[in-house]
């Protein structure tokens, strides 16, 4: 009898034990299907890139596919044709990813197997989200738009449970249940911008604008995914996106103006005058762009935003996500335009500081971030290709350039660190390594390669030479280049280098210049010599 | 000279060589005294471990070769010798080796003069005697002791190039060499390539990714080498200390209103503290060396070829002078330069029978920038390169003795946040600029006893490293206890560290 009992108690327990810990247990039902036959659509892309080596060329053509779900606008867009007037101010939201430098966007009903074509009205790269307008009353016909919900904090297994819509092919649309991990900042590398992201592990097939669904209402769009881990941007930011995204105001994605880290210890406390209890972060950095870069300064102790205290290592008691990054604070809480109070600790004295919210702004940088669906720019004189550096110039040396890039180049990304730029070879005044960039060098422009003419015999060796002046001019665009050009010297355009390069000067005669760049041009089949 | 990475092709890969020989003796003089003469070279060398610069790495067998000059030393390669702890030396098919020294040794062009403890080791050995510089396509035997066997190897082939190269042992210098069609073999190093019964190079390095390409050490640079070291020290080869763009475009050259056929090429930067500082200056056309006309890519007539117009300096010896014309606003000038060392710090080269510098505070590990450092796993990181590299080149007026680095921290309570660091370049401590890592042990020793904190701020990082004074102070010989340092400090030239 006693035997038994245990036996019974023991299998009691065990249920019990495996209620408790399988999630599918707690899973709530599959949503319906049905309705997303009118909600989400079909979404094949062709894209091709440039080949920033050759400007002037593009680059391969590559497929992608995904889903577009159907969003409809709180204000109309002043470019909105009248089709999508009639058709209730409709439009497909999907990521920027699936549609950046698109040369066709294909978008498919289930119902309708004929492929329409989409036309790019809007994109967000930095937080990686995209407007597609399609021109077709017939397309649009009883397509209804997705209504975004909140996610449920994140405090039970209950409110982890999500499905994700997955399609298994065209005819077969299906659903994937996964789990919420957690609410995190993720950085966007190709952007250099911090975005909210909703970690959801189990979803093994989602891809590019997948919808997630918590109890059956949407919560989050699928931005790309990882094995068995999905990136979401949470309803917050998508119906951020889509409140501006159709109206003037839309100014691109809230983000933090400022690069921080924690104090390490207690010693720099105390030498910093900050109270032992007082938590927070120090600015180590300016970001040219973003919430607190024009109040803030390099050394700033920062311990509350608004009424938030930010603890050691960053993190601010979310009312809906409880411990999280204080992007999110930025990203979902305030809006753009919005003022908010950053509380700081400065030369040892405590100061409130008063600031609008600000967006990300990726073309302020010194080596500006990638940018989608703008032809390269450069300029091509007597051969030499003048080109700005950017992140996608250095790309070309792969996945790696981080550590492949030459690492003169690499240097430029320090630009808040050292001014590496000299402006006058002889004078020690712009050598202050310490010191921010000044306003007026706004880009670093190479000659990165010389196209070969009887013009440059003799420099075709030079490559990813950093230019300091033309004519005595010195150079910080492409524009200045241009200009530069204008004025010659003594019938010869000079051009000077940075120290280090393969040589430090070259000789252009101004007379032979016009035939050479014609030449160059028929010779190596470019379209057009200047592209800005 | 080139200074950076991205300039610097260096592609050869170090091997010791040797170059084989089929047994003829066509062309050649009595082949078999050479052989006496050429001896396999045993080192047991031990390395800095650059990563904890207070220990040593294991100790390894490296093998190469060397041969018998004049006076009874044993002629091979400093990479050959170098960091050496016992160095054996064995007789042709003898197995018995006999101990030798290091006599005199030039790192920078990888050669080293060698000495048999033992009189008895020179019995019936014929020194071989240096010959010149061979001519292009003419046969040369090589000899040596590669691996793949024990006995001595014998190689031959052709001068395919006399050229200037990088010597891949020092890194950084540029001398003349000599290209020959033989294969290597990594054991070769040393030995002698001869003709006609002479030697006429050391065997030194090939390169691996190409077929039949190897390199020796031509005889004019042996000389100089052994010339110098005749008053017992080794000086160095000199160097002009100025970089050069070639002049082959011509509208360049008429924009520099150049004559015709002038040659010449264009003087860019003139490195301070070096013998061209104060005579060359930067916009100079050089035309002529020691009479000798420069071509518009740099080069003038040596033999039956031509060759860098550095020739005429690396054969001289430090405090020789030089014969330059120049081209300078519209005239040529006539300017006679003295030559010095290279102006440029030893950290430059790779650094060989030295122990790392370094210097432990707080449990912090400070060492001075080296190419040894940068060139360690993880370590050739952009701001390290600018420091190591650029900042000489684009900023000379702003370069330091040394670059003083943070390498890593050992993990104590009194540097507790800061355990993870690396690489952190320290510009000042307590606010005052650190020149060397003699300097900052100075600096160190002289803070007043009553200061609150030691700050070590950097110009690459916004953040500084605050550490407490007396707790530091306190913590000091626990830390080297705990992590088996018997030394704080190795700095040259300095008083032992007491703080």
């Amino acid at each position: 009898m006693f035997k038994n009992n245990k036996l019974l108690y023991s299998a009691v327990f065990y249920i019990y034990i495996n209620l408790l810990s399988t999630p599918l247990e707690l899973q709530a039902e599959a949503p319906d299907i049905n309705p997303w036959f009118k909600q989400a659509v079909l979404l094949k892309t062709y894209q091709q890139s440039y080949d920033w080596r050759i400007p002037w060329e593009k680059g391969d053509i590559s497929t992608q596919t995904g889903l577009g779900l159907v969003v409809s606008l709180p204000e109309s867009p002043k470019n909105l044709s009248s089709e999508n007037v009639k058709s209730g101010n409709l439009y497909l939201m999907t990521t920027a990813e699936l549609v950046a430098n698109a040369t066709l966007i294909e978008a498919t009903r289930k119902d309708i197997r004929v492929p329409f074509q989409g036309k790019l009205m809007s994109m967000d790269f930095a937080a990686n989200l995209a407007l597609i307008e399609i021109n077709n009353a017939k397309f649009w016909s009883q397509l209804k738009p997705v209504q975004f919900f909140s996610a449920k904090s994140s405090k039970n297994d209950e409110s982890k449970s999500i499905y994700s819509l997955i399609i298994k092919s065209p005819d077969e649309w299906d659903f994937e249940s996964g789990s919420i991990e957690r609410m995190t900042i993720g950085h966007r590398e190709k952007s250099d911008a911090w975005v909210p992201i909703l970690k959801i592990s189990g979803l093994s097939k989602s891809r590019h604008g997948y919808p997630i669904l918590q109890d059956n209402k949407t919560i989050a769009m699928v931005l790309d995914s990882n094995r068995s881990v999905a990136k979401a941007l949470p309803a917050g930011m998508l119906l951020e996106f889509l409140n501006r995204v159709g109206s003037d105001k839309f100014q691109g994605l809230t983000h933090r103006g400022f690069k921080w880290r924690r104090l390490p210890q207690g010693s720099i406390k105390e030498y910093l005058g900050i109270p032992e209890n007082k938590s927070g972060i120090m600015i180590s950095q300016i970001l040219p762009h973003g919430t607190g870069s024009d109040v803030l300064k390099v050394g700033d102790y920062l311990t509350t935003i608004g009424m938030l205290k930010i603890s050691h290592n960053g993190k601010i008691n979310h009312p809906n996500w409880g411990f999280t990054l204080f992007d999110l604070l930025f990203l979902d809480q305030y809006k753009a335009g919005d003022y908010v109070n950053l509380s700081v600790i400065r030369d040892k004295k405590p100061l409130t500081l008063n600031t609008k919210v600000k967006t990300y702004g990726n073309d302020s940088n010194l080596v500006p971030m990638k940018r989608v669906g703008f032809p390269p720019r450069y300029i091509i004189q007597g051969g030499f290709l003048f080109q700005e550096l950017t992140i996608d110039y250095l790309s070309i040396w792969g996945k790696n350039w981080r550590t492949r890039a030459p690492l003169r180049l690499r240097l430029f990304l320090e630009q808040n660190k050292t001014v590496m730029i000299p402006k006058n070879n002889n004078s020690d005044n712009n050598y202050d390594t310490n010191k921010i960039i000044p306003k007026n060098i706004s880009r670093v422009v190479l000659v990165t390669q010389v196209i070969p003419d009887a013009i440059n015999i003799g420099y075709q060796n030079l490559s990813n030479a950093v230019v300091l002046k033309i004519n005595d001019h010195s150079i910080n665009s492409l524009l200045d280049v241009s200009k530069a050009f204008l004025k010659p010297k003594n019938k010869f355009h000079l051009i000077e280098f940075l120290p280090g390069s393969e040589r430090m000067s070259v000789v252009l005669p101004f007379e032979e210049l016009e035939k050479s760049n014609h030449r160059i041009k028929i010779n190596f089949r470019i379209p057009k010599l200047y592209s800005l | 000279m080139k200074f950076l990475p991205d300039r610097s092709k260096i592609f050869i890969l170090v091997t010791i060589l040797s170059i084989s020989l089929i047994s003829s003796s066509y062309g050649f003089a009595n082949s078999d005294n050479i052989e006496q003469s050429v001896f396999r070279i045993t080192n047991f060398q031990q390395r800095p471990n650059w990563k904890s610069p207070w220990k040593m790495k294991n100790t390894t067998k490296g093998e190469g070769s060397g041969f018998l000059i004049d006076d009874g030393f044993i002629l091979t390669n400093a990479h050959v010798v170098s960091d050496t702890r016992i160095l054996l030396v064995n007789k042709l098919s003898s197995p018995n080796p006999f101990l030798a020294d290091v006599v005199a040794i030039a790192h920078d062009s990888d050669l080293a003069l060698l000495k048999v403890r033992d009189h008895d080791f020179y019995k019936n050995l014929t020194p071989l005697k240096l010959g010149g510089v061979p001519d292009l396509q003419s046969r040369v035997r090589a000899y040596g002791y590669p691996v793949g066997g024990h006995e001595l190897s014998r190689t031959e082939g052709v001068v395919s190039r006399i050229e200037f190269g990088t010597y891949v042992h020092p890194g950084i210098d540029s001398h003349l060499l000599i290209q020959t069609d033989s294969a290597i073999n990594p054991g070769n190093s040393g030995g002698p390539v001869t003709q006609s019964g002479q030697a006429i190079g050391v065997a030194f390095q090939s390169n691996l990714n190409l077929n039949d390409v190897g390199y020796f050490i031509p005889v004019p640079l042996i000389k100089r080498f052994l010339i110098d070291i005749k008053d017992g020290t080794y000086d160095g080869v000199p160097e002009i200390g100025i970089e050069t763009s070639p002049l082959i475009n011509k509208h360049h050259r008429k924009y520099l209103g150049l004559p015709e056929e002038s040659g010449g090429i264009l003087v860019e930067r003139i490195v301070p503290f070096s013998s061209a500082d104060g005579v060359i200056k930067t916009g100079d056309v050089l035309t002529k060396i020691e009479d000798l006309k420069i071509d518009a890519a740099g080069m003038v007539n040596y033999g039956e070829q031509q060759v860098a117009f550095y020739i005429e300096a690396e054969n001289r010896q430090i405090g020789d002078h030089l014969k330059l014309q120049v081209w300078r606003n519209g005239n040529f000038e006539d300017l006679l330069l003295k030559l010095e060392a290279p102006p440029f710090g030893e950290e430059m080269r790779n650094s060989y029978d030295k122990r790392p510098e370094y210097l432990i505070f707080g449990g912090l590990v400070f060492i001075a920038l080296s190419r040894n450092y940068i060139h360690s796993p993880g370590n050739l990181l952009p701001p390290l390169a600018y420091e190591h590299w650029y900042r000489e080149v684009e900023r000379p007026d702003t370069r330091r003795q040394q670059v003083v680095i943070l390498s890593h921290v050992l993990p104590a309570s009194i540097n507790s946040g800061y355990t993870n660091l690396r690489n952190f370049i320290v510009s000042k401590l307590n606010q005052e600029p650190i020149n060397s890592l003699s300097h900052l042990d100075q600096m160190l020793k002289k803070i007043p006893s009553e200061t609150e904190h030691v700050v070590f701020e950097s110009k690459w990082n916004n953040l500084p490293i605050v550490l407490n004074l007396k707790k530091s102070l306190a913590q000091h010989n626990s830390i080297l206890k705990n992590y088996g340092i018997e030394e704080s400090s190795y700095i040259l030239n300095n008083t032992k560290n007491n703080y």
